[in-house]
């Protein structure tokens, strides 16, 4: 910007030089007007009153010029240290295409970043758009690709990729997505494609669902090696749909609360082994969390579907119980994780054995008791939940729990069982339900040019 | 409230006709796909591009990460670019460069999707086709024929905007010159309910062009200055001090008189130093979407108005700002993006249509009052609305920039 006068009136300067793009100018904050204000204390009524440079773009003084030189040699120096900075780049890479979606058989990862979206477009073609864009890029960030550039060459341009993730390597990402049963109203023309499986899950005893971790229209489930990568491809994927949907709720979680193959059991926050006796065989995998033939929507078939419940723990009461109850709330040893009726982590729990007492020594209440396919008609779930943690809640306690996140073919799986749970697990004490969500997990996508619900714009 | 016509969308008519010979893609190629060169695009063809519909025909096909066009040169006149990405995951944008500057581009062309197309009128030369991503990015295109004399119609137009929004800065400073006298005029005679409604009509017009004002980095401080902005030592003056005077104590004292009789003095250096002034089109486009930072910065969190809670107003006075350096840039930028251009109408359109729906006459400024009840239970509507707006607005200015 300049004074008519300068240049011919109106005409664009084309032998203006480039300039770097100095953010901090670009948001007007207050804090940069205070710092430049300081710089110049009783210049305001002066003729030669400062201008900054506007608008992020031109400047209008050679000492502001220098200014921002200095600004950007030092956000070039960031990015140079940003590719090297810290330990070498993580290069485990987790196959995106495939006939399941990765993320589900995959070994937990350290981190989880949970994001339920609400589509806010009515228009279908968008929402198409919206999901080949996703799929695509989904491909790119399981790679540790970015998808844009992180620096343009432009200056007036606006990087593609927010650059948080440049350079740490892929790390083992993996990018899973779900449909809500709400996808499949008469928005989008999808109601046709509605499996009978997906309905919404139904209220059980003992639930404390909040609308604010409840609901919304598509998951999509970021695990990885590092808390920094995954957060960072669900960001720019929330970005580049920012015209088309919405951020519903979120969850990070910041450790592996389930097993999978291979892993050791880990720990969730009250202290004991979660997932002991999961889902590890690729027979169990198949009889119990792919969607088979059998399925009334053959699109479904190679996929599964996603029950999310976020599960708050009464941390603080925890605590405070003695041993012995919390050994026959959970039915197993703390440290070791036996079943009260053995010694050893993958012991069989014999949930008829009496002690001296004549009680049962697993108590019938006690979670592992009633959560056992032994107890439920032979039925199994894949969990892969993660503890996470937000803060301090409202009334002063620590905010944290488990994003219990579990696959199955059919999520009457997870009803048979969560209704017994809910009823009168042992642990009820000590958790709430605070949100939930169920999901439709398409099959894996084959190659690049395919996309989450081609089919259903045909 | 004084309120002011719209310029632009006056004259949309008139330039609509300018884009001459411009006709946006798709629709103009539905019967003329996949004719000759399918399956061999891999090197560009020898000889022109075809010419059909009017148009010579180009082919560039995304696959892998490579981009590839079948002829590298064409006839002057209209050339439409078909872009198909069969699997080109990292690839879903080209655009057509005459130097730096972006002369026709198409983006969301994703992997799986239907091939998109743009069609623009070239002058002869060399031209850059630019595939971002790809590992060639840059291939030239030459245009046999006349080069152009002039600036081209893309460049007028833009110019011409930036011209208009030039004016309408001058319309906004002056209005405010005039709607801050008025206010000093109730301040000075001690009607403290006809300066708070002077207060709030006055406000809008520096909001409308608050980028500009804030260019002046000693002086918006002066106008502007929120109480925790104010540096220690340093006396907190501007329309801020005055508004806690008639909202919060609403009494005027002889320090509210003396902050009126300086912010007339501010408003109108303002005045003389937006007067004259000329705009890059990029600077319209990177005001626009400041306008937008503000509203999510400091009005949706209900920062800029803690004593009047009019912040409502501000925050459609900023849309409004922000809504008119696009509208000077629509028709210039219809001609490279017409999609996006359209993207961002639909986007503000949406945003206007939710302010509406807080506008109450009854209410000093308009709107109804920003509470913290209003905000608990909207703020997040708000911002999701003005996200989607920044969002495609925030991509103009590379389009529009002129160096």
């Amino acid at each position: 910007m300049q004074k008519r006068g300068d240049n011919e009136a109106g005409v664009p300067d084309e032998g203006a030089p480039a300039v770097p793009v100095n953010p901090e100018n670009s948001e007007n904050s207050e804090t940069s007007e205070n710092s430049e204000n300081s710089k110049s204390p009783g210049h305001a009524e002066t003729t030669g009153i400062s201008r900054r440079a506007l608008f992020g773009g031109a400047l209008a003084s050679a000492a502001a010029g220098a200014a921002i030189g200095i600004v950007a040699t030092g956000a070039s120096d960031q990015s140079a240290n940003a590719a090297t900075a810290g330990a070498t780049p993580n290069d485990s890479t987790i196959e995106f295409y495939g006939q399941h979606q990765a993320g589900i058989q995959t070994p937990p990862q350290d981190h989880l970043v949970l994001m339920v979206f609400d589509v806010t477009t009515t228009s279908a073609s968008e929402l198409q758009v919206m999901l080949a864009k996703w799929s695509a890029a989904m491909a790119q960030y399981s790679k540790g690709v970015p998808v844009g550039a992180v620096e343009p060459a432009r200056d007036q341009a606006v990087p593609g990729d927010t650059g948080e993730a440049y350079g740490m390597g892929p790390n083992a990402l993996t990018l899973t997505l779900g449909f809500a049963p709400s996808m499949f109203d008469d928005r989008f023309g999808w109601a046709k494609y509605k499996p009978a499986a997906l309905t919404d899950i139904p209220a059980f005893a003992s639930d404390a669902l909040t609308p604010e971790f409840t609901g919304g229209d598509i998951c999509i489930q970021a695990c990885a090696a590092d808390p920094q990568v995954a957060y960072h491809a669900i960001r720019n994927l929330a970005r580049m749909a920012r015209t088309t949907a919405t951020t519903r709720w979120t969850v990070q979680g910041f450790g592996r609360a389930s097993a999978g193959q291979g892993q050791t059991t880990p720990r969730n926050l009250m202290g004991f082994k979660d997932g002991t006796r999961n889902i590890t065989t690729d027979a169990d995998l198949t009889q119990f969390v792919w969607v088979g033939d059998e399925a009334d929507q053959k699109w479904m078939v190679g996929g599964s579907y996603l029950v999310a419940r976020k599960i708050h723990v009464l941390i603080e009461t925890w605590d405070a119980d003695y041993i012995a109850d919390q050994h026959a709330v959970f039915g197993r040893t703390k440290s070791v994780g036996a079943p009260l009726t053995g010694t050893a982590e993958f012991d069989t729990p014999d949930f008829a054995a009496k002690g001296a007492d004549g009680a049962l020594v697993i108590p019938a209440d006690a979670h592992v008791a009633l959560a056992a396919h032994e107890n439920n008609g032979g039925i199994k779930i894949l969990r892969r939940g993660y503890n996470f943690t937000d803060g301090i809640d409202d009334v002063g306690r620590l905010d944290a729990g488990l994003m219990f996140l579990s696959y199955q073919k059919d999520p009457a799986q997870f009803v048979t069982i969560q209704s017994r749970l809910g009823t009168s697990d042992r642990l009820n004490e000590y958790i709430r339900h605070v949100g939930s969500g169920v999901f439709a997990v398409p099959p894996g996508l084959s190659a690049a040019g395919d996309y989450y619900g081609k089919a259903f714009f045909a | 409230m004084v309120t002011f016509a719209t310029i632009p969308r006056a004259r949309k008519g008139a330039r609509l006709a300018l884009m001459g010979g411009l006709v946006a893609g798709s629709l103009l190629l539905a019967g003329c796909s996949s004719s000759s060169t399918a399956g061999s695009t891999a090197a560009p063809t020898g000889g022109s591009a075809p010419v059909s519909n009017g148009a010579a025909q180009v082919k560039v096909t995304l696959t892998g990460s490579e981009c590839a066009l079948d002829y590298s040169t064409a006839p002057a006149g209209p050339v439409t670019f078909e872009v198909t990405n069969t699997d080109a995951a990292g690839l879903s944008e080209v655009e057509l460069l005459s130097d730096k500057r972006i002369i026709g581009e198409r983006e969301n062309i994703v992997a799986g999707l239907q091939p998109a197309s743009f069609t623009v009128t070239l002058t002869g030369g060399t031209y850059n086709l630019n595939c971002p991503g790809a590992t060639t990015e840059n291939t030239a295109f030459t245009v046999i024929g006349a080069a152009a004399t002039t600036a081209s119609d893309t460049q007028s137009l833009l110019a011409e905007g930036t011209t208009g929004y030039g004016s309408y800065v001058e319309d906004q400073a002056q209005a405010l010159v005039t709607a801050t006298a008025a206010l000093d005029t109730a301040i000075q005679a001690g009607d403290v309910t006809a300066a708070q409604k002077a207060y709030a009509e006055a406000r809008p017009f520096y909001e409308r062009i608050e980028p500009v004002a804030e260019s002046f980095a000693d002086l918006d401080p002066q106008i502007d200055a929120r109480i925790a902005d104010v540096e220690p030592g340093t006396d907190w003056t501007g329309f801020h001090p005055i508004e806690k005077d008639l909202f919060e104590t609403q009494a005027i004292s002889a320090s509210t008189k003396a902050l009126s009789t300086k912010l007339v003095a501010d408003v109108s250096q303002l005045q003389t130093l937006t007067t004259g002034l000329t705009y890059k089109p990029e600077e319209l486009a990177n005001g626009a979407s400041g306008l937008l930072d503000e509203v999510q910065s400091s009005k949706i969190t209900g920062e800029e108005e803690a004593y009047s809670h009019i912040d409502l107003l501000d925050f459609a006075a900023n849309v409004e700002g922000s809504e008119q350096a696009f509208e000077y840039l629509k028709p210039g930028l219809t001609t490279i993006d017409p999609t996006l251009t359209q993207q961002i109408a639909d986007q503000f359109t949406a945003v206007d249509a939710l302010l509406a729906t807080y506008k109450d006459p009854t209410v000093i400024g308009g709107y109804v009052l920003y509470t913290d009840a209003l905000k608990a239970s909207d703020a997040t509507k708000l911002t999701q609305a003005i996200q989607a707006l920044q969002a495609p607005l925030s991509q103009i200015s590379e389009k529009v920039a002129t160096a």
